[in-house]
């Protein structure tokens, strides 16, 4: 094909075959079915993205936009990103290593979950594609984003979702004006009515056919993690796994600001965190297999709860090149996780950010993620997006007459048992 | 550019081209179910890339035919065992 460069981008490109696409909204190689990826020129990236550049530019994922695929100026969500990255001294000494690091997505702008650095790059691309509506079928974080984002800029937005979802995330979707479609039926049954809905009606599905953009607003966090680190990529990152994209897009960041000579090249490895009863990447992992078999989801980490896992076999081949590890916990070790992240750190996470929690924990106590050594934890989403799942799990509250007496009352019991 | 539109009526009897993987669990991977397939229902069946090891076999498929058919063909796959999923694999994300 001929190159036609649209900003730092120069073509869409199979990962499997290496051919080369236009830079449209479309995903899939037409020979072998390989997943699409938006190739960059770095040359002329390593001429303009600078650590000065970078650090002279507002507190933003777009900080980074030069490897971000959009042709102009990012128009949706350009406040999203640039979380805090927390150093977790309490929750180190817990999970018995020497140095842990917060990458804390549980308050990124505006939805409240990693979910809005890429929509907000799915959305500023379909923008410049010329579409007017935008779609994607999700189980809660994306669904907020997605509709929250294209209010912000004015996109008409159509949201797919589980007819069984809870009442609380079908609001946080409502409330921003978005067309919210509730299906009925077998998951299965669904991701192939929204794959069909997605090729029939010519929109912007964001997970569909914008997912080549879409994924690499995940680079973002990377991008982060590295600058707040002093330039450094840490020894062990652990990243939730449901698609298994966004730890593919973690090796992608390390590899690309090495390549750009912004870090200095380092060991590192890319572990991977799912829950039990959603856990095939883990199974195959943990079994040496470059494969995944598929499962029927059973967890009540709902924004992991990918049975077919779209990038399971290259998150499989990332912890494999360097060396990561992957586990999966119990939902009583999620709720444990979620716990102990917040006791200690004060940071309320939702499920999956409590499945990273205790998968951390469990690497550390295996001696995979040596002691030694220094951690990264990808927190994603916000506690208060799935109280459902902890309700009636962290402790009671204990209620007194308004008397001075009975307060002292459980004061002294305390110290009783405290004793 | 976004693409055209292409929102007309979905009848049963048009004529669609739908894109699939497949994959099989061990029991099912000496069944020639495609054949079976060609032969149950009015479809046109084109594997387009294949892995088959005696752990898992992965087809990926395309179907022409009458949607109707093609809704058929995809039940029967499904009653059959075989996971099918659409070539974009996880339309609904997290």
């Amino acid at each position: 094909m001929s190159e036609k460069h649209e900003g730092f981008m120069k073509a869409l490109k199979c990962r499997e075959c290496g051919r080369e696409y236009p830079l449209a909204a479309t995903h899939v190689c037409e020979f072998d079915f390989g997943p699409l990826e938006v190739a960059y020129d770095y040359d002329r990236i390593k001429k303009s993205l600078t650590k000065a550049a970078i650090q002279s530019r507002p507190n933003s994922m777009w900080r980074y936009r030069e490897l971000l695929p959009v042709a102009g100026e990012p128009t949706v969500g350009k406040q999203v990103g640039f979380t805090p990255l927390v150093r977790a001294d309490r929750l180190a000494k817990a999970l018995g290593i020497r140095e842990l690091w917060i990458k804390n997505d549980t308050v990124n702008y505006p939805t409240l979950s990693f979910k809005d650095r890429v929509v907000s790059v799915a959305l500023s691309r379909s923008v410049e594609l010329g579409f007017k509506t935008v779609a994607c079928a999700s189980t809660g974080n994306l669904a907020n984003s997605v509709a929250a984002n294209a209010a912000s800029a004015g996109l008409k937005s159509y949201v797919f979702i589980p007819a069984d979802l809870e009442q609380g995330k079908i609001v946080n979707s409502l409330v921003y004006g978005a067309n919210v479609i509730t299906i009925k039926g077998h998951y299965d049954e669904v991701n192939r009515l929204c794959a069909e809905i997605a090729g029939k009606f010519g929109w912007a599905f964001v997970n569909v056919n914008m997912r080549p953009y879409y994924a690499e607003g995940s680079k973002s966090m990377g991008y982060e993690i590295m600058e707040q680190l002093g330039w450094n990529i840490p020894q062990h990152t652990v990243v939730p796994m449901a698609s298994g994209s966004l730890l593919t897009k973690i090796q992608k960041s390390y590899q690309e600001f090495t390549k750009l000579g912004l870090v200095s090249e380092s060991a590192y490895s890319i572990h991977g965190a799912q829950a039990t009863g959603c856990s095939p990447i883990s199974v195959a992992q943990k079994a040496g297999l470059d494969f995944f078999k598929p499962v029927k989801p059973n967890t009540i980490a709902k924004s992991l709860a990918i049975g077919t896992p779209a990038d399971g076999f290259y998150a499989l081949r990332v912890m494999k090149e360097t060396g990561g590890a992957a586990d999966d916990v119990t939902d009583d070790e999620i709720r444990e996780g979620i716990r102990m992240l917040a006791e200690n750190e004060g940071i309320f996470a939702e499920t999956a950010g409590g499945v990273t929690t205790a998968v951390a924990k469990k690497l550390i106590a295996s001696g995979k993620i040596p002691a030694n050594d220094s951690a990264v934890l990808c927190i994603t989403g916000n506690g208060l997006k799935t109280l459902d799942a902890v309700v009636g799990h962290v402790g009671k509250t204990r209620e007194i007459k308004p008397s001075l007496r009975e307060f002292e009352a459980i004061l002294a019991s305390e110290e009783k048992v405290g004793a | 550019m976004a693409a055209k539109p292409k929102n007309k009526p979905t009848g049963q009897d048009t004529v669609q081209q739908t894109r699939l993987w497949l994959m099989y669990p061990p029991k099912l991977i000496k069944k020639p179910l495609i054949w079976e397939l060609g032969h149950k229902f009015k479809i046109v069946t084109n594997i387009r890339q294949c892995s088959v090891s005696d752990e898992i076999g992965i087809v990926c498929l395309e179907l022409d035919g009458k949607r109707q058919e093609v809704k058929a063909a995809i039940k029967w796959l499904t009653k059959s065992g075989v996971s099918v999923e659409p070539v974009e694999i996880s339309a609904i994300a997290g």
